[in-house]
């Protein structure tokens, strides 16, 4: 009987926090709220999580300041939102979407099955709070309303609605010599579609969804060439998961890899064929310098940039692009990320 | 008795002739009126069947209390009176109703699908639940691609674009018409919700929802119970750009539809808001609807012609408190407790007696 007692008692000792059963609040960024494709994947995350003795309570929001502050002031233990609001909670993994610095599908793969490994855990904390996972919501591609807006030289003199909380783009609108109309995700299509900005950026899904092809009409497009890769991160306060399941909780964000890139797919084959704009071969490479120019300076905070992005991601990602692609010039630069 | 039979043969005989002549003449006046493609009495049947639906079919079914039985004529005459359209003009008005059943057969599968994965969540089985999780996941995809067909049904039997900036509203004939027309719009938003609970697979339009919220505007928000705004204010809380400059707040409109619903008979608007407090995380105004809608019971007296539409708008409602109570206590809502979030006892506290002495 003693020694059941001590078993038991034993046993509760070496059960990590999670597995005790208390559930775990997370908030959850949904533009549709609890019945969106988001939410939808967080609730497969959860129940996959539930094996591992996790607990999660869904609370939907569809106002992403809001469930980030919610999270922030302690009504929820964990929260899913797009890397551009959690980058105060982990730096690194904020710096997925640096711009231009995921240009296909294939290297965001390489890089989240990397940031799911074991060895990778140490950059999935900062400063009290833990990545629990990382999926992918699609690139953000340029819907502009003239399709001669096909070279950064053509962006200068334009409006472009930019999220005001989002450092690293209106830097980048600055560079190009565009003019930065501040907007967030509620009303940047409607000044897109009523002509108020001349072009804007978003995730393709976003074409059908906000009627973007209003504000294309018949002379724009879609700049085909990732701007940038949003991603989905969950992120926990430390003390919610011990280190073991927290990286169980990253291994089934990043089996889930396929169903997300799916329902990527399935929602960015709605933009018809002849609506994006091709950027000439040649071109491309000018697009890759610029775009690494200002990395670098977002990443060092020089020219009036803030230091957005972390070095280790930039020189991860660098790695994963000339591993994908050795005969690009950034490879051999004297100043490579 | 053997010259009676063959007199019997003969005059069978001569009949048949008679008849095939007949029929030979209808035939060919027949096929110079339709034309030559296709066979005639399949097109006069085709229209004789849709007048026939429009007419008497819709109006009686739309009477009728039992979703399941009036489901279950959606699923079964469907294909049959839609394949006319092979042969004469698409029936779309009836068709579209008679889809929008379909789905709700598939509605009531996937309901109970969703019922069974959170009870298996509750209970921890994480295979269960994933099952269940899954077969749901289909069943949406199914309910999204029959509510999908139902809108573009609607929308083409009203020659209404919803595709076109500022489209022109529809020249409505009938009430039933209005009806159908704003069903549609509604059954094209759910396909949006069904579309992403399935994980995209029915591939929807995502854009329905601006275009309902501009087609609502086609229909008098007073005579439809409310419906009109309630879409529209689901609309706003979907992408709030649509929201004109100094509308009402979307909760408040809701509110507002919903007592209306209630005043006239059809509660499809509290039906809504109970959807939209739950997609948007409003525990506070779910609670509110379910005991209101529980409330309302009492002296409620339902729009005889439409009373189907309150009836599928009850199960919704009912849905949502399954769910709820599936969640947080591995059980649907008993029936006592419905407008409820929990069992709290609501009865007033009775006086006891001192048991000393008996014991």
């Amino acid at each position: 009987m003693i020694r059941k007692s001590l078993a038991a008692l034993t046993l509760s000792l070496v059960t990590p926090l999670a597995a005790a059963q208390e559930p775990v609040r997370m908030c959850v960024f949904d533009v549709i709220g609890a019945n969106g494709d988001v939410f939808n994947m967080v609730k497969d995350y959860a129940l996959e999580m539930k094996s591992h003795g996790v607990d999660f309570e869904l609370r939907p929001y569809t106002d992403e300041g809001v469930a980030v502050g919610d999270f922030s002031s302690g009504q929820c233990d964990a929260v899913a939102a797009t890397d551009l609001r959690i980058r105060p909670f982990n730096r690194f993994t904020g710096s997925v979407s640096a711009v231009g610095a995921i240009p296909t599908y294939d290297d965001l793969r390489t890089l989240l099955a990397t940031l799911a490994q074991p060895k990778a855990a140490p950059l999935m904390k900062q400063d009290g709070y833990e990545v629990l996972g990382i999926v992918p919501a699609g690139a953000g591609y340029l819907f502009v309303n003239d399709r001669s807006i096909d070279t950064a030289g053509e962006l200068a003199g334009k409006r472009m609605a930019t999220l005001d909380y989002q450092k690293d783009a209106i830097h980048m609108v600055n560079y190009v010599k565009a003019t930065v109309v501040p907007s967030d995700i509620t009303n940047f299509a409607g000044k897109f579609n009523n002509g108020s900005v001349d072009t804007a950026y978003a995730p393709a899904f976003a074409y059908e969804a906000l009627e973007l092809y209003k504000g294309i009409g018949d002379t724009g497009g879609i700049v085909d060439y990732p701007l940038a890769q949003l991603t989905i991160q969950i992120i926990a306060r430390d003390e919610v998961l011990d280190d073991a399941t927290a990286q169980q909780a990253r291994e089934v964000a990043w089996g889930m890899y396929g169903q997300a890139m799916d329902l990527v797919s399935r929602l960015e084959s709605a933009i018809p064929e002849d609506k994006w704009i091709n950027i000439p071969a040649n071109d491309v490479q000018g697009y890759q310098e610029m775009f690494r120019e200002n990395r670098l300076q977002l990443r060092d905070g020089v020219n009036g940039a803030e230091q957005v992005y972390h070095p280790k991601m930039m020189s991860l990602l660098s790695k994963i692009r000339c591993a994908s692609n050795p005969a690009a010039s950034e490879c051999t630069a004297g100043n490579r990320e | 008795m053997t010259s009676s039979l063959l007199n019997l043969t003969e005059t069978i005989r001569g009949s048949r002739l008679s008849c095939a002549w007949l029929r030979g003449g209808v035939l060919a006046a027949l096929t110079v009126l339709a034309g030559c493609s296709v066979n005639p009495i399949y097109s006069t049947t085709g229209i004789v069947l849709s007048n026939y639906s429009e007419g008497e079919a819709t109006p009686y079914v739309l009477q009728m209390e039992d979703s399941h039985l009036a489901c279950s004529l959606g699923e079964g005459v469907d294909p049959l009176l839609y394949s006319f359209s092979r042969v004469t003009d698409a029936p779309d008005s009836t068709g579209s109703l008679l889809m929008l059943l379909a789905a709700n057969c598939s509605e009531q599968r996937a309901w109970e699908e969703e019922l069974r994965y959170l009870r298996a969540d509750y209970q921890g089985d994480v295979p269960a639940a994933k099952d269940a999780r899954e077969a749901m996941k289909r069943l949406n995809a199914e309910i999204a691609t029959r509510r999908y067909e139902a809108f573009l049904r609607a929308m083409r039997a009203y020659h209404y674009d919803p595709s076109l900036d500022n489209p022109a509203c529809p020249d409505f004939s009938t009430e039933q018409d209005e009806l159908t027309f704003l069903l549609g719009l509604l059954t094209g938003m759910q396909a949006i919700v069904n579309d992403a609970n399935s994980g995209a697979m029915a591939g929807v339009p995502r854009n329905i929802a601006p275009q309902a919220e501009r087609a609502a505007q086609c229909l008098d928000n007073q005579q439809w119970a409310g419906l009109p705004n309630a879409v529209r204010a689901l609309v706003w809380l979907l992408i709030p750009d649509t929201q004109p400059a100094g509308a009402q707040d979307p909760w408040q409109v809701f509110a507002d539809s919903a007592r209306l619903g209630v005043d006239n008979g059809m509660r499809i608007s509290m039906a809504l808001e109970a959807v939209a407090a739950e997609t948007f995380g409003r525990p506070d105004v779910l609670e509110t609807v379910l005991a209101r809608f529980a409330d309302s019971e009492r002296g409620f007296e339902v729009r005889e012609d439409y009373r189907l539409v309150d009836s599928v708008a009850g199960e919704v409602v009912q849905f949502i408190s399954d769910k709820h109570w599936t969640a947080n206590y591995g059980y649907r809502t008993p029936q006592r407790y419905f407008g409820q979030l929990s069992e709290q006892s609501q009865q007033a506290p009775a006086e006891v007696m001192d048991l000393e002495g008996l014991l």
